[in-house]
Order: structure tokens, then C-alpha cells, then sequence
């Protein structure tokens, strides 16, 4: 039935629209509409992720995301920001052949991107 | 974020289990299409080959699960670091279990393969689910492919490499409830969607050696 259906979607939502059907129905409504438009805004997010996680990445090597991503281009390495973004946090001697290879098709960065100075105790390690 | 960083180059006997295979969401993000597969399990379509048959791959001949792990769980990590091929040469050499490392269920190579126009890392002895496919199974756009100790990037492919895969099951998506309400115009319209998908097993990596541009890490 369809109430049934609609208290079944409106698990674990605050107060009464979990239990009282004219209130579960509106919300349960809106919160269908919200899967439908974030369905679409997951793809843009997850590819943003990605970008702010290659960018930490190519950082700690000297090179920032746009420099990077050129050299790439350039090499015509085909890539995508998904899996590049798993190679950098999981393959790191990988990934930093990749920032090798950008480097050397697109040698732009000498003073964008300076590796983070250490001080203090660091120095030493 | 970045929680569980077994890099595959660092320590030998990590299990680096890093991708979760076994639910095939990543840990904390990507891969939005893949999903668990809550249907049938019968094996029914079940169409493996594999073109480039290799002298090596003693156990081919059925196409069943347990053949390709019991290839996938001969070869054991190297302990040195001058072999830099650790695979491949290692289903001759039978079940051998080191006391020093753990036996991984996977080998220390992994691919970067594109299928269906999306891109995915691959590991043997593991599954992925990809778009639904009609039944070639060999994947012939390999990106890049790294072992434990080299690296070769595919400019845009590594020349020669082939990863065999058999198909296990061709199954649908989770329900997906798509919603459309229009306010005050009386404008409702609710459909139920399942994407068909399927099921791949990765039995092996090969052929990528003798590429030009090795890249040699530590």
C-alpha cells in the first residue's frame, strides 16, 4: 500500500513526519526531489573532490593542479581525476612518476609552487 | 578523507586492501556508478576466453571462480626489491605459502583500465561492476599498469598489455526511485529504475612488459 511504501522511505526522519501520514508524505516528497537533483550534483562534487585531492598531491611535489593537468595534456596521458586522485593517495611512487612526467612536458613551476619550507624539529628528520 | 593510505610500494607485507573490493564502493568516494548487485546470483551467462593464451596459464582451461584464485593466490610477494617482475612467472610454481608474509589475495600489480568509457583500477582476483557488456572479454584500453616496483604509463596506452577478465554475472543496479513534482501545477510522476550491469572477475594482468617508458621507483 502506499502508505506503507511512504513510512518505509521516511525512516529515521525528526519528529512527527516519520509517523503521521500527511506529514511523512510531504516530506517524504521533498526528500525524493532532493535524491533526483543531488543525483546530478554528486557527479559535479565527486569531481571536485577529486580536483582539491589531485591538487594536494601535486603540491607536496612542487607543482600545482593546472600545471600538472597541462603536462598531462601535453603527454597525452589519458587519465581521468578519479583514478588519478586514487593513484595519489594510494600509490604515491606512482604518482609521483606522473608529476615527474608533467614536469618535464611542462616545466612552468619553478616559482609557483615551492615545497613547504620545515622548521623546527623537521629540519633535522 | 585519505583514512587508510596502504600505499602499494610501501611496506612488504602490508595486505593492501586498500579499494575494498569485496563491496566495490571505494572507501570514501568515486565510483557513483557501481553498486551492490542485491539480485540472483546464478552464474547463468558465463563467456570466458582469452585470446592471448599464454604458455603460462596452466590452470585455464575452466573458466570456474576457484581456478582463477587459486592462480591468484600462487604468486606471493617478493621480499627483494631487484626482481622487479614479480608476477607471472609464479603459477609453475605451485602453492607455495612464506612464513614471512602473509598470503595476499591479490597480486602486487594493479591496472588502470578503461571500460565503457569510464576508467578503473583493477586488481587480479578481484571483481568490478561495469556498464552492461555484450560479452568480449578481453580489455584492450590499458592506461597505465603499476607492479610493486615499476611503473608503466600508457601515453595513452601501454602497448601489448591485456587484462583477462571472465564475466560472472549480468545483474541490474539497486532500485533508484526517480521523482518528478512539479508545485501547485498537480504534476507528479514516480518511476522505479534498475540499470543493468555486470559483473566481471579480473583474472590477470599481463603482457605489459618490455614497455618503453618504464619508470623505475624505488
Amino acid at each position: 500500500m502506499n502508505k506503507d511504501k511512504i513510512f518505509k522511505l521516511a525512516k529515521g526522519f525528526r519528529g512527527r513526519a516519520k509517523n503521521c501520514i500527511r506529514i511523512a508524505r510531504e516530506r517524504v516528497e521533498k526528500a525524493l526531489q532532493y535524491s533526483y537533483r543531488d543525483r546530478r550534483n554528486k557527479k559535479r562534487d565527486m569531481r571536485s573532490l577529486w580536483i582539491q585531492r589531485i591538487n594536494a598531491g601535486t603540491r607536496l611535489h612542487g607543482v600545482n593542479y593546472g600545471n600538472f593537468m597541462h603536462g598531462l595534456m601535453k603527454e597525452n596521458i589519458q587519465l581521468n581525476r578519479k583514478v588519478l586522485s586514487e593513484i595519489s593517495m594510494h600509490e604515491p611512487h606512482s604518482f609521483k612518476a606522473l608529476v615527474d612526467i608533467s614536469r618535464t612536458a611542462f616545466p612552468g613551476n619553478k616559482s609557483s609552487v615551492v615545497p613547504p619550507r620545515k622548521e623546527g624539529l623537521s629540519i633535522v628528520l | 578523507m585519505a583514512s587508510a593510505t596502504h600505499s602499494l610500494c610501501a611496506s612488504l607485507a602490508s595486505n593492501c586492501r586498500v579499494l575494498h573490493k569485496q563491496n566495490p564502493t571505494f572507501p570514501s568516494n568515486s565510483n557513483l556508478h557501481l553498486g551492490f548487485l542485491s539480485s540472483s546470483p546464478s552464474l547463468s551467462s558465463r563467456l570466458s576466453f582469452s585470446p592471448v593464451f599464454s604458455p603460462r596459464h596452466t590452470f585455464h582451461s575452466l573458466p570456474k571462480i576457484s581456478n582463477s584464485e587459486v592462480e591468484v593466490a600462487d604468486s606471493e610477494p617478493v621480499e627483494a626489491v631487484v626482481q622487479s617482475e614479480p608476477n607471472g612467472s609464479d603459477p609453475e610454481s605451485a602453492e607455495i605459502v612464506q612464513a614471512s608474509s602473509e598470503v595476499p589475495k591479490r597480486e602486487e600489480v594493479f591496472a588502470v583500465v578503461m571500460i565503457g568509457s569510464r576508467q578503473y583500477i583493477v586488481f587480479p582476483g578481484r571483481f568490478i561492476y561495469t556498464q552492461r557488456l555484450k560479452g568480449a572479454n578481453v580489455n584492450d584500453k590499458v592506461l597505465l599498469v603499476g607492479t610493486r616496483t615499476t611503473t608503466y604509463i600508457g601515453k595513452p596506452v601501454v602497448t601489448n598489455a591485456v587484462v583477462h577478465a571472465t564475466v560472472e554475472e549480468q545483474g541490474l543496479d539497486p532500485k533508484v526511485i526517480v521523482f518528478k513534482y512539479k508545485k501547485k501545477k498537480n504534476y507528479r510522476r514516480n518511476i522505479g529504475h534498475r540499470q543493468p550491469n555486470t559483473r566481471i572477475r579480473i583474472t590477470s594482468i599481463a603482457g605489459y612488459q618490455d614497455y618503453p617508458a618504464v619508470t623505475l621507483d624505488s
